[in-house]
C-alpha cells in the first residue's frame, strides 16, 4: 500500500517581480485539525513561501464515523438519525433527501400537508444554515459582531424545530411517508412573524457586512473558481451559482412540489469583485435567504388541514435495484446512491454524495499563489461541514 | 436517468470504442429504480474521454464514484452529469470487477478532476487500485489502517497502534452477518478450486 506523500518540490507561483526576488525556502504549515477557520476538524497541510501558499493538501478523516458501514446494518427507518449527523447544520435537508430515496423505491405517496411542511422545514433549515455560514464567515475574517446577530435569528428557527420535533439540531423529524408531527396554528403564526423580522434583519446584515469596506477588501477577487473548474470538479450549490451558472435542482430538475412555487435562483453577478470569487459566493447565500422566505410565505398560504403521514408498511422492504436521488441542500447537491438487494430490510449499500467533499477537492487547485489570509477566506467561503465530508 | 437515451448511447459506444461491450440494464419498474449502463472495466478511460468530448450529448461533469461489493463481483458506479440549463443530463455508468484479490481500474483523473478524491475514497473503502492516479492514498481511514472497510467480508482489526478499537462485544450483534458472508466467500472459492 502506498502511504506516503511523495511528489517532489511543487512548482512555485510567481506573482510579480518583487516576490520573485523574495523567494525563500518552503515552510510546511499545518492549518488544523483544531483551527478556528476550518469549521471542524479538517487539517490542511500548506507549503508556504513566506506568506504565499505554494501548495495545499487537505487531510480528511478526523470525523470519520463509518456511517456508510453502519447503514448497512440498520433497517431503513433506523438510518434516519444517522443521516441527521452528516450535515448537522442542515439535518432537515439531509433527512428529506434520504427519505425521498426510500419513498421513490417504495412508491409511497406523501399527503399534501406533509409535503408542504417538508418544504417549509427544509427552507427554514436553509435559512438557518446560511445564517451560520454568514456568521462564521465573518468570524473567520475577524468580525465577531455578525456572528451574534446571526445566532439571534438562528435561535428562533431552532426553537421552532425544538417545539415541533423535540430536538434542537438532530431532529429525526421527517419520516418515511411524511413528517411525524404536525405544526399548530400558533407555531405557523410564529413562522410568519419570523419571515417578517428575517427580511428586516437581512437588510441589516447587508449594511453591516456585505458592503463593508474591510469585508469587501478581504473577499472580493479572492479565491476565484472559474465555471470550467466548477464543471471539472463537479461543484454544485452556492459555489456553482457564485461562479455564474443559474443551476438549482429545484428549478432544473424539480422535485416534490417545487414547480408550484414562485422564486428566483440567485447567481453571482459580480456587483463587487469578479464572478466566482469569495464575495459572490457569500452574496449568493444571502440572496438565497430572501428566496427561502418567499417560499415559506407561499407554503403558509397553501397549507390546508389534513394528514401529515401517508400509509407506509410496517416493515419496509424495497424492490431489487438502485436509485440515485439528489436534492438541493444549503451546501450543494446532496445525493444518496441506494442499492437494495430485494426483500431485504436493510440497505445493501448506501453511498452519500457529499457536496463539501467535492468542494474541498477544489482547494489544492485554487490555493497556489494565494496569501495565507486569503486562503482562510477561501476555505470559509465554501462553507464546509466536516460531518458530511468525513461521514 | 435524466434526458439520456441509454440504448442509443450504448450502441454508439459499441461502434466507437472496440471492446467497450456496453450493455444497458433496465430495472423492472422504471419509476422506482434507475437504469444504468455497464461497460468493460479495461475501457473506462476511453469511455469517459468519449463521453466528455462527445459533440451531441457530452457530460461535462463527474458527480460521484461509488463502489458496491456483491461478494462474487465488485461494481464501481460513476455518476456523470451535464451542467446545462437547456438540457441537463445525468446517467449511471458502471464497470464490473471480478477479481477480488487485486482489482485494478484505469484512473480517469485526467478526464474529470473530480475523480481524484472520489477514486481515493473507492480505494480506501474497497481496495480497488487505480492506474495512473496522481496520489493514491487512503483518504478517510488512517494511512496504516488494515483492510477495506466497505467490503462485505471485512472484519475490523482489534487494535490499532496499541489502542483498542474493536474490543469483544462492543459492536452490535448484527456483525454475525459478516461471518456468514465470509463463509459464503470461502464456499465460492472452494467451488472454484474444484
Amino acid at each position: 500500500m502506498q502511504t506516503r506523500w511523495d511528489i517532489g518540490e511543487p512548482e512555485r507561483p510567481t506573482i510579480n517581480e518583487e516576490t520573485e526576488q523574495l523567494k525563500s525556502d518552503l515552510l510546511t504549515l499545518n492549518m488544523g485539525p483544531q483551527h478556528p477557520a476550518t469549521h471542524g476538524v479538517l487539517r490542511i497541510e500548506i507549503w508556504t513561501d513566506s506568506e504565499i501558499v505554494a501548495h495545499a493538501i487537505p487531510h480528511l478523516g478526523y470525523l470519520h464515523r463509518c456511517m456508510e458501514k453502519h447503514a448497512e446494518n440498520l433497517d431503513f427507518r433506523g438510518v434516519i438519525p444517522f443521516v441527521d449527523r452528516l450535515d448537522y447544520l442542515a439535518s432537515m435537508n439531509m433527512e428529506w433527501t434520504y427519505v425521498a430515496a426510500i419513498e421513490k423505491m417504495l412508491g409511497t405517496e406523501v399527503p399534501r400537508r406533509g409535503e408542504l411542511l417538508r418544504i417549509m422545514t427544509a427552507e427554514l433549515q436553509r435559512i438557518g444554515s446560511h445564517l451560520m455560514a454568514f456568521g462564521t464567515y465573518a468570524l473567520d475574517l475577524g468580525a465577531f459582531t455578525p456572528f451574534l446577530y446571526a445566532f439571534e435569528e438562528r435561535e428562533k428557527i431552532l426553537r421552532l424545530f425544538e417545539e415541533v420535533s423535540g430536538a434542537r439540531l438532530l431532529y429525526n423529524y421527517i419520516w418515511i411517508g411524511g413528517v411525524w408531527n404536525d405544526w399548530t396554528d400558533e407555531q405557523l403564526e410564529r413562522v410568519s412573524q419570523f419571515c417578517d423580522t428575517m427580511e428586516i434583519e437581512a437588510k441589516k446584515y447587508h449594511e453591516l457586512v456585505s458592503m463593508n469596506k474591510i469585508f469587501v477588501q478581504r473577499t472580493a477577487n479572492v479565491g476565484v473558481f472559474s465555471l470550467d473548474d466548477c464543471f471539472n470538479y463537479g461543484a454544485s450549490g452556492p459555489v456553482l451559482r457564485g461562479s455564474g451558472l443559474k443551476w438549482d435542482l429545484r428549478k432544473v430538475a424539480p422535485y416534490s412540489l417545487y414547480p408550484e412555487f414562485d422564486f428566483d435562483v440567485p447567481v453571482g453577478e459580480g456587483e463587487v469583485g469578479v464572478v466566482g470569487d469569495c464575495w459572490n459566493r457569500y452574496y449568493v447565500r444571502m440572496k438565497e435567504v430572501i428566496e427561502s422566505i418567499k417560499i415559506i410565505r407561499q407554503v403558509l398560504n397553501k397549507l390546508e388541514a389534513g394528514p401529515v403521514m401517508g400509509k407506509v408498511p410496517k416493515v419496509i422492504k424495497l424492490p431489487k435495484g438502485e436509485v440515485y436521488l439528489r436534492h438541493e441542500c444549503p451546501r450543494g447537491e446532496l445525493a444518496f446512491h441506494l442499492v437494495s438487494e430485494g426483500d431485504a430490510k436493510k440497505p445493501y449499500r448506501l453511498k452519500v454524495k457529499s457536496p463539501c467533499f467535492t468542494h474541498i477537492s477544489m482547494l489544492p487547485h485554487v490555493a497556489p499563489g494565494q496569501m495565507i489570509a486569503d486562503f482562510v477566506a477561501t476555505v470559509g467561503s465554501i462553507d464546509i461541514v466536516l460531518g458530511e465530508v468525513d461521514r | 436517468m435524466l434526458n439520456v437515451d441509454l440504448n442509443k448511447l450504448a450502441e454508439l459506444l459499441n461502434n466507437q470504442i472496440s471492446g467497450a461491450n456496453a450493455t444497458v440494464h433496465f430495472p423492472e419498474d422504471l419509476k422506482k429504480c434507475d437504469p444504468s449502463l455497464t461497460v468493460e472495466a479495461s475501457k473506462i478511460f476511453q469511455v469517459a474521454q468519449f463521453l466528455k468530448s462527445h459533440p451531441e450529448t457530452p457530460f461535462n461533469s463527474l458527480h460521484v464514484i461509488s463502489g458496491v461489493d456483491y461478494v462474487d463481483w465488485m461494481e464501481v458506479a460513476y455518476v456523470l452529469t451535464h451542467y446545462s440549463l437547456e438540457n441537463p443530463r445525468q446517467m449511471i455508468l458502471k464497470v464490473k470487477l471480478t477479481d477480488r484479490v487485486n482489482p485494478v481500474l484505469d484512473s480517469i483523473v485526467k478526464v474529470y478532476a473530480a475523480a481524484n478524491f472520489q477514486e481515493r475514497e473507492v480505494f480506501d473503502m474497497f481496495g480497488i487500485r487505480f492506474n495512473n492516479h496522481p496520489d493514491l492514498r487512503r483518504i478517510l481511514c488512517p494511512d496504516d489502517w488494515k483492510g477495506w472497510p466497505l467490503r462485505k467480508d471485512y472484519v475490523a482489526q482489534k487494535d490499532y497502534n496499541g489502542m483498542a478499537v474493536y474490543p469483544d462485544g462492543k459492536m452490535n450483534f448484527e456483525d454475525r452477518e459478516f461471518i456468514i458472508r465470509q463463509d459464503m466467500i470461502k464456499k465460492a472459492q472452494e467451488a472454484k478450486a474444484h
